[in-house]
């Protein structure tokens, strides 16, 4: 039992990267103001352009995990002329977006020939002289550089996000893009740049999936994590260390799937496969329960902004 | 120091005016105030070809020459194609209407795959538990499906109104729990104990669909049935006219003692039992078994109807046909370039994408100015 409760601890924070690095992606996009759904296409597109990397290039992960904050970003810039230049309604662009995402990676995952083939991947680093100690070690120090780069990511982002002036104009245009226009920002410039920016992490999210965790890419592998992001965003009212520890908590429920199995109790396989949904379900039930303020999330969050246009 | 003491004060002529052309000119949006139907449908037709040119260059980019998608595209309208088409627009019909009902009462009803899987799986229990005689197993096994569709959605509606989850979250949420339940179903106590795939074992033949004159699925009849019944519900009922009301002032509605909550929750049930309805056909006329994959990809058709027929279920028909001829089209591809079927979803979104783009050509007017 003991070792099913450290191999299971030692197993979340793997599950947990991709919630919490696409969380806080769409933290990034939705405090300007923009209300983004795009999470679980960009997720697609960012692990197939990881896992084509890894099989064409052949190089190193890290070149891979690049090409899928890049890839990511790129088809973003989609859903910021959309939303922000064209000022398409904001669910109906994010949805569109999210669909072609996953036709066009189910596309040329296939048409490359790149469906079920083994990468190379990420090896977990051993910090020799910590990860010896018993349990903690094993926990804390074997994990991938990843995990360490995620906590390091989010310390820049809160610091980018409250304690820098872009940070700061980036939440005026999300808040009340009306004011910070007139106090002379840019309001299209400072979305675009929201959007793009939280995309790459998006990306990353998804190219940790097909690079890091499973080594492999299979057509839409992502499986709806994307919109657990999107609920685990409003579950931490728009604040990156809540949605860092909503992003472990669920990483904790999925990792207890495979370590159930193995421990040989005998559960229902796919109605454990719900539980990360039931899961979501409940913490949103728990948020509305709980909050019957309204929450805080971004004045203009879903709110096309129009110059000088009356309301 | 002396030149500028000889300088007047003030000049006596006003400088030249040295005007530097700019070099560059800039864009500005004008809001149009109202544009006459013929130059929208000009701008939404425009748009619409934009979208189709590019969906057919990603095509010839991934291996398919243009012409031949042409011929492809005709011979799906060929007589015995023409009847998978009208067998495909059934579901795609239902799931339009679906979406557009719920839509128009501002829900964004996204599970309609989820509804579409209860709808199958309350269906495939009234076959597999042979509940009623075998004349009425027909229309029993479709008032299971439209009422497992509704509830599946009126779980979702609870959720927002007691505990104000969004609607787009708990919905598509509720789609991965009702596939897991049909996976769980499906190779467990349901498994086909004869094929041992995962799949239900076959519905007799009086529990199916069957064609009708002219090669024409019953389906058809019921999807309709369904567009008349939304129709009449949205254009001519008290209902539909209580649905304009909410959708366009909700305090006012409650002011004038409109029964909000109750209409609200009708439209959406209407939603959801469209949605299980189509589950119920997709089961009972091609596959005549519960399978594995009966509702995969039918949310995103359902959200593109909707928004091309702009939720009006009389449109939601044609639009639903045509959309049929793009899903038969993305199988023959599938058998002839292993072309995935993802192909469709993707085309698909890039109409939405152009469409969309056309409703900013709509309001907007843009101008150079120099």
């Amino acid at each position: 039992m003991n070792d099913f409760l450290i191999n299971w601890m030692a197993n979340a924070p793997v599950t947990a990267v991709p919630y919490a690095l696409a969380a806080l992606g769409l933290i990034v996009s939705e405090r300007s103001g923009v209300l983004n759904l795009t999470a679980e296409g960009l997720m697609l597109i960012g692990a197939l352009a990881g896992a084509g990397t890894c099989l064409t290039l052949g190089g190193h992960p890290a070149i891979a995990l690049l090409a899928a904050m890049a890839a990511a970003s790129l088809v973003s810039l989609l859903f910021a002329g959309l939303v922000v230049v064209l000022r398409i309604n904001q669910v109906i662009a994010g949805l569109a977006v999210v669909f072609f995402c996953q036709g066009f990676t189910g596309l040329i995952g296939t048409l490359a020939k790149w469906q079920n083939k083994q990468l190379t991947g990420l090896a977990p680093l051993k910090l020799w002289p910590l990860s010896e100690i018993p349990a903690v070690g094993r926990i804390l120090f074997t994990q991938d550089p990843i995990v360490y780069l995620t906590v390091l990511i989010f310390i820049a982002v809160s610091f980018l996000l409250f304690r820098t002036m872009l940070g700061l104009r980036i939440r005026a245009v999300g808040e009340n893009p009306a004011a910070a226009d007139a106090a002379g920002t840019s309001v299209v410039l400072h979305r675009i740049l929201a959007i793009v920016a939280g995309s790459s992490l998006i990306g990353l999210a998804g190219g940790y999936i097909s690079v890091v965790s499973v080594k492999l890419w299979v057509t839409g592998m992502t499986g709806g994590r994307g919109w657990i992001a999107v609920a685990l965003v409003v579950f931490a009212r728009w604040a990156p260390w809540p949605a860092l520890w909503g992003a472990l908590l669920f990483g904790c429920i999925e990792a207890l799937i495979p370590h159930v199995a193995a421990a040989g109790i005998r559960v229902p396989q796919y109605l454990m496969l719900m539980t990360p949904y039931l899961a979501t379900l409940a913490v949103m039930i728990w948020v509305g329960a709980k909050d019957r303020s309204g929450g805080r999330e971004p004045g203009a969050l879903g709110q096309p902004h129009v110059r000088e246009e009356r309301r | 120091m002396h030149d500028r003491l000889r300088q007047p004060a003030i000049p006596m002529t006003p400088p030249a005016v040295t005007t530097t052309p700019r070099r560059f000119g800039r864009l500005t949006l004008d809001v149009r105030q109202n544009v006459s139907p013929w130059k929208q449908a000009a701008f939404v037709g425009g748009s619409l070809l934009i979208g189709l040119v590019v969906s057919v260059a990603i095509l010839a980019v991934t291996g398919i020459p243009p012409l031949t998608l042409g011929s492809e595209l005709a011979g799906v309208l060929v007589a015995e194609n023409l009847r998978g088409v009208l067998i495909q627009a059934a579901p795609l019909i239902l799931v339009g209407l679906g979406a557009s009902l719920a839509f128009r009462i501002g829900f964004w009803n996204l599970g309609i795959e989820g509804q579409m899987v209860f709808g199958g799986i309350f269906a495939a229990a009234i076959s597999i538990y042979d509940i009623g005689p075998p004349a009425t197993r027909l229309v029993l096994m479709g008032t299971a499906a439209a009422i497992g569709g509704m509830l599946w959605v009126l779980l979702a509606a609870f959720l927002k109104t007691r505990f104000r989850v969004n609607e787009i979250i708990a919905t598509l949420l509720l789609n991965y729990i009702a596939m897991y339940f049909l996976f769980h179903l499906l190779y467990g106590t349901w498994q086909d104990a004869k094929t041992a795939f995962p799949q239900s074992s076959p519905f007799r033949p009086f529990e199916r669909l069957t064609d009708i004159a002219g090669g024409v699925n019953s389906g058809l009849l019921i999807a309709i049935a369904g567009v008349l019944a939304a129709g009449w519900l949205i254009h001519l009922s008290r209902i539909g006219f209580y649905t304009r009301f909410i959708s366009a002032n909700p305090r006012m509605a409650r002011i004038v003692n409109i029964p909000v909550q109750a209409v609200t929750m009708s439209i959406i049930a209407a939603s959801g039992a469209c949605a299980g309805l189509a589950g119920f056909i997709n089961i009972a006329s091609q596959e005549g078994r519960l399978t594995q994959s009966f509702s995969n990809g039918y949310v995103f058709s359902g959200v593109l109807i909707a928004f091309l027929s702009r939720n009006d279920p009389i449109v939601v028909a044609v639009v639903g046909f045509l959309i049929a001829v793009l899903f038969i089209t993305g199988q023959t591809l599938q058998v002839f370039y292993q072309i995935p079927f993802t192909m469709v979803q993707m085309i698909e979104a890039i109409i939405v994408i152009a469409v969309a783009s056309s409703e900013f050509l709509i309001r907007h007017r843009i101008r150079w100015i120099r």
